[in-house]
């Protein structure tokens, strides 16, 4: 029972940590704490939707079909949202966020109505039995595949000059802009990456929910996931999130379903209180 | 030549103060019969159409002063504090848990209620501002959003412990011998809460406290330079806050008399946070305008799909079906659409236009 708890968990934790990976970068590269990366799971999840059962896209098709949808609203979102409030007070960007996710939801809601709607993949939904443990492929797959765009983003970071690009720029905006890198574009790609990282997320646990609005509550713990982990952290966003989704599987089943949040959020306060920066992040460091 | 005429703003100062008093005077006038207007549907004998009266009811008017409670407490910790905060809904919650408590478990009388709703307001509000003693802006932000799930759930446990599935029930208020079992009465009641919490947070402001907060805000290191313990007012303000916050909850739990914790969500909580800035952060008045606002767009939406949903087909069926979204969508684009072009909210909207036309000529 134990491992079962503690598969389903990390598989679920990988999700979570692929939306946290999404988040951090977005704060990394434009300084914006998202709030909308709830409703951009859920956006993932429509999106899944009307590709697979509204257009009946081929898989293939569908996913790219995903990815550029998601991909041009993380810069249309940065455009019209971000860009202008460049030299704005933290708390005015974080609210237009907020009041985004409210846009984006209604917008949702309207469009694909307030059911929550089943979304019907050609990903086998089988279990298996391994040493002893239940392991449902849907999760293995989600788990796989949120390890493959962590791979291929970390790697993207690492060995791409437009990964170095953007990291030069997330350390220090006007030494990138000294040096002639376009910081808005940079700004842009973070977010368009950002959103497809929180749309893919949302693709996989429509599959494991229904396609729906409820589903921005368990988008929003990517956000305790990147705190615990470390905001300045990409490793520490995984961490997190790989965290987050075991201490959720194993509240869930020990304790009560409802207490799983009050779990993730007291660690979050905690972290708060005694290690700010957290896991992996660096201690900030003022001038006074 | 100094039979000159004298520039505008200087005039006699007992006509401005005679204006000024008429002017009060015309507005109570204003307040204390509108809810016989609300209640009615006419004025001065002059049946009114649901639709000039913007299809209001006392009874929504009765939930705005409820939530100019909270507008209210919360301009005065992020505007006039500095500090942001998005648990509001968790203090309202607390309030109602207080109130259910002391209220239908020890059956206590509405006053009493109140003050213990205010005092476990101001001690959760202590705990919540011990985080804002490490961590600064978008920290105590997150702090106060974890607090917020916790409260929800703590909530919740309450009342499946206490009370049963379908909801928190409450006693009827009475204040002494008067039941408040009307709208109208409620709406006096709460009419002359919400005036006495406004001249408390305006008239503390101007206190020597309430000055070092202002300081606090613009500039900690210098306000910490010259001698105020920011620490200790960080707290203090929290718990003012939410004290004033946990009130306003207690009376909303006794006017729905039948709470659940669904109703102080992470979007309740988000509505004060985009009212205070629609109405302008820090200003008591512009709390007040931003409410009112939250509280006349539903409505007025409400009317024109009504016209509207007779008339066009597809349109129309978005508009009635989808209300409570249409809602939600046009007020968030409000707030994007002030925090882009008018980061000052109404409140500096209004002292713009107020510079422009009323400006006094310089001595």
């Amino acid at each position: 029972m134990l491992a079962q708890v503690l598969f389903s968990g990390l598989a679920l934790g990988s999700i979570y940590g692929l939306v946290a990976m999404g988040f951090a970068l977005i704060f990394k590269a434009t300084d914006v704490f998202n709030f909308a990366t709830g409703m951009l799971v859920v956006l993932g999840a429509y999106l899944t939707y009307t590709a697979v059962a509204a257009l009946q896209l081929p898989f293939a098709v569908a996913i790219v079909f995903i990815v550029v949808g998601a991909a041009l609203v993380g810069t249309v979102i940065h455009v019209l949202l971000i860009q202008p409030l460049s030299g704005q007070p933290l708390l005015s960007v974080i609210m237009v966020t907020i009041a985004l996710s409210s846009v984006l939801g209604s917008v949702l809601v309207m469009t694909y109505g307030t059911q929550g709607l089943i979304v019907e993949t050609p990903l086998p939904r089988g279990n298996f039995v391994l040493g002893g443990v239940r392991v449902s492929q849907l999760h293995l797959i989600a788990a796989l595949t949120s390890w493959a765009c962590m791979a291929g983003f970390g790697a993207f970071f690492r060995f791409t000059s437009t990964g170095l690009l953007m990291r030069a720029t997330a350390a220090g905006h006007e030494a990138a802009v000294v040096s002639g890198v376009n910081v808005n574009r940079m700004n842009r790609l973070a977010w368009a990456i950002g959103s497809v990282l929180a749309a893919i997320g949302g693709v996989f646990l429509c599959q494991l929910q229904m396609a729906s609005v409820e589903l921005e509550r368990i988008g929003l713990l990517a956000l305790p996931a990147v705190v615990i982990g470390g905001l300045q952290s990409i490793p520490g966003a995984v961490v997190g999130g790989l965290l987050v989704g075991l201490i959720e599987q194993l509240s869930s089943t020990y304790v009560s379903p409802k207490s799983a949040d009050m779990f993730i959020y007291g660690l979050l306060l905690l972290i708060l209180l005694v290690r700010p920066w957290g896991l992996f992040g660096q201690r900030e460091l003022g001038r006074v | 030549m100094i039979a000159a005429k004298l520039p505008t703003g200087t005039g006699h100062p007992i006509r401005a103060a005679a204006w000024r008093w008429t002017w009060r005077i015309a507005g109570v006038a204003l307040l204390c019969y509108l809810p016989v207007v609300l209640t009615q549907r006419a004025a001065f004998g002059v049946a009114l159409s649901n639709m000039q009266l913007l299809n209001l009811g006392l009874t929504q008017i009765n939930l705005m002063l409820i939530m100019m409670l909270g507008a209210l407490s919360l301009t005065y910790l992020t505007g006039s504090a500095g500090l942001v905060s998005i648990g509001h809904g968790a203090f309202y919650a607390v309030g109602a848990m207080t109130a259910a408590f002391t209220g239908t478990q020890l059956d206590w009388p509405f006053p009493l209620v109140l003050v213990a709703a205010a005092v476990a307001g101001a001690l959760a509000g202590t705990l919540a501002g011990l985080p804002s003693l490490r961590v600064r802006g978008l920290y105590l932000l997150l702090a106060t959003f974890a607090m917020h799930f916790i409260v929800h759930f703590l909530f919740s446990e309450y009342q499946y412990k206490s009370f049963d599935v379908v909801g928190v029930p409450y006693k009827e208020a009475s204040l002494g011998p008067l039941l408040l079992s009307t709208p109208m009465r409620w709406y006096f009641f709460l009419l002359v809460l919400v005036a006495v919490v406004f001249a408390l947070l305006r008239n503390s402001l101007r206190t020597r406290e309430g000055r070092a907060l202002m300081a606090m805000r613009d500039h900690e290191l210098a306000a910490t330079a010259a001698g105020i313990d920011v620490r200790i007012l960080r707290v203090k303000a929290f718990a003012f806050s939410s004290s004033i916050a946990a009130l306003a909850g207690a009376v909303y739990a006794y006017y729905m008399t039948t709470v659940t914790p669904e109703f102080f969500g992470i979007l309740f909580a988000i509505q004060f946070i985009a009212i205070i800035i629609v109405g302008g952060m820090g200003s008591l008045a512009g709390a007040l305008a931003g409410t009112a606002l939250w509280l006349l767009l539903p409505s007025v939406i409400t009317g024109i799909a009504d016209q509207a949903g007779g008339a066009t087909g597809a349109l129309g069926r978005v508009l009635s079906v989808h209300k409570p979204q249409l809602v939600n969508l046009i007020f968030g684009l409000l707030v994007i659409a002030f925090l882009i072009f008018a980061p000052g909210g109404i409140a500096a909207m209004v002292r713009r236009l107020r510079q422009r036309f009323f400006a006094r000529a310089a001595p």
